[in-house]
């Protein structure tokens, strides 16, 4: 099964930790992981990408992408709120998570037990990533021993949100680095702090 | 530790397209001379990696194999966009940077697609085979 999975941890040195565990489970071959990212939402409420890239043009998508993506792993697909519109919150607003929530909590029940709806609070950080597994359980072992929380949702679900896809509006895939990394000096941070956050 | 968790060509594989991004990428932070150099190693990396692939897909099993060409066909766009890169300069060379890099991830998905579904494949099979 292929999920988007989010690991939530109260500061950035276990986010760390995590993704380095990750890829180290992926290294045990028990998953395969697709792709990787660290997102920080500071004490301001603006979210932050770690991304090796220079460029600021890119840094911009780097924030909107990601962006749809937490709001699609927010908000997932029911009736009362669609994936696609917690698509368009999260790149909308992504401080607005705690909104999609809410809004999205009601349906969740409905959707598949892996599927959860989840807040990345202020200070918090979160390892995002793109994963194979066979069961829940490595991941979610190993998480737990490192103090995180983990939510997940469908690949497919996230994919059929007409705002990914083949031809997506706000393309993430990229984003998500395909191996384990560290970030060193010279690397940019984006910040997202769209003006109506 | 069971025997179908070893590692293959196609984990080999994914290994090699890993550090092609990951040159790629250390690469659009550098200017000028620098980048070209990577560009022109990045373009033969390509082709080396495609070419591997290319010598272990008769073995492989059908969704894999899927997989694993069209990460061919990335490979291959990987290595002409760079190779466009190291004749090009200012904002050409920009763009063919972005593009190699986004071809060199692209790669990098449907490999690590192919090992999952090698993994998955491996692990329904009853012990023993």
């Amino acid at each position: 099964m292929r999920n988007y999975v989010a690991i939530v941890f109260d500061n950035t040195t276990k986010a760390y930790e995590a993704l380095h565990a990750i890829w180290q489970l992926d290294d045990e071959m028990q998953i395969t992981v697709h792709g990787t990212t660290v997102v920080h939402r500071n004490d301001w409420g603006s979210f932050q990408v770690d991304s090796k890239d220079t460029h600021p043009g890119l840094a911009t998508a780097v924030g909107v992408g990601i962006g749809a993506l937490l709001g699609a792993l927010a908000g997932p697909a029911g009736a009362a709120i669609g994936a696609a519109r917690g698509a368009a919150i999260g790149a909308a607003s992504g401080g607005a998570l705690g909104a999609v929530t809410d809004l999205g909590r009601a349906d969740t029940r409905d959707q598949s037990r892996f599927e959860t709806a989840w807040v990345l609070g202020r200070g918090q950080s979160a390892v995002i990533a793109d994963v194979s597994e066979d069961s829940v359980g490595p991941i979610d072992e190993r998480m737990r021993r490192l103090g995180g929380t983990v939510h997940r949702r469908a690949w497919s679900a996230v994919r059929d949100d007409k705002w990914f896809g083949d031809r997506a509006i706000y393309p993430y895939d990229g984003y998500l680095y395909p191996y384990d990394y560290d970030l060193y000096p010279y690397e940019y941070v984006p910040a997202y702090s769209p003006w109506w956050a | 530790m069971p025997d179908t968790k070893v590692k293959d060509a196609v984990d080999k594989a994914r290994a090699a397209v890993q550090e092609l991004h990951r040159t790629i990428t250390d690469a659009a932070a550098k200017r000028g001379g620098a980048v070209k150099a990577d560009l022109e190693a990045v373009s033969q990396k390509a082709k080396a990696v495609s070419e591997s692939i290319k010598g272990s897909l008769a073995v492989q099993n059908g969704t894999t194999k899927k997989h694993l060409a069209e990460a061919m066909t990335y490979l291959e766009a990987t290595g002409k966009h760079a190779a466009d890169g190291v004749k090009s300069s200012g904002k050409e060379l920009q763009t063919a940077v972005r593009q190699t890099i986004a071809d060199a991830r692209a790669a990098a998905q449907k490999v690590s697609e192919a090992v999952a579904a090698k993994r998955t494949s491996a692990s329904a099979q009853p012990a023993g085979r």
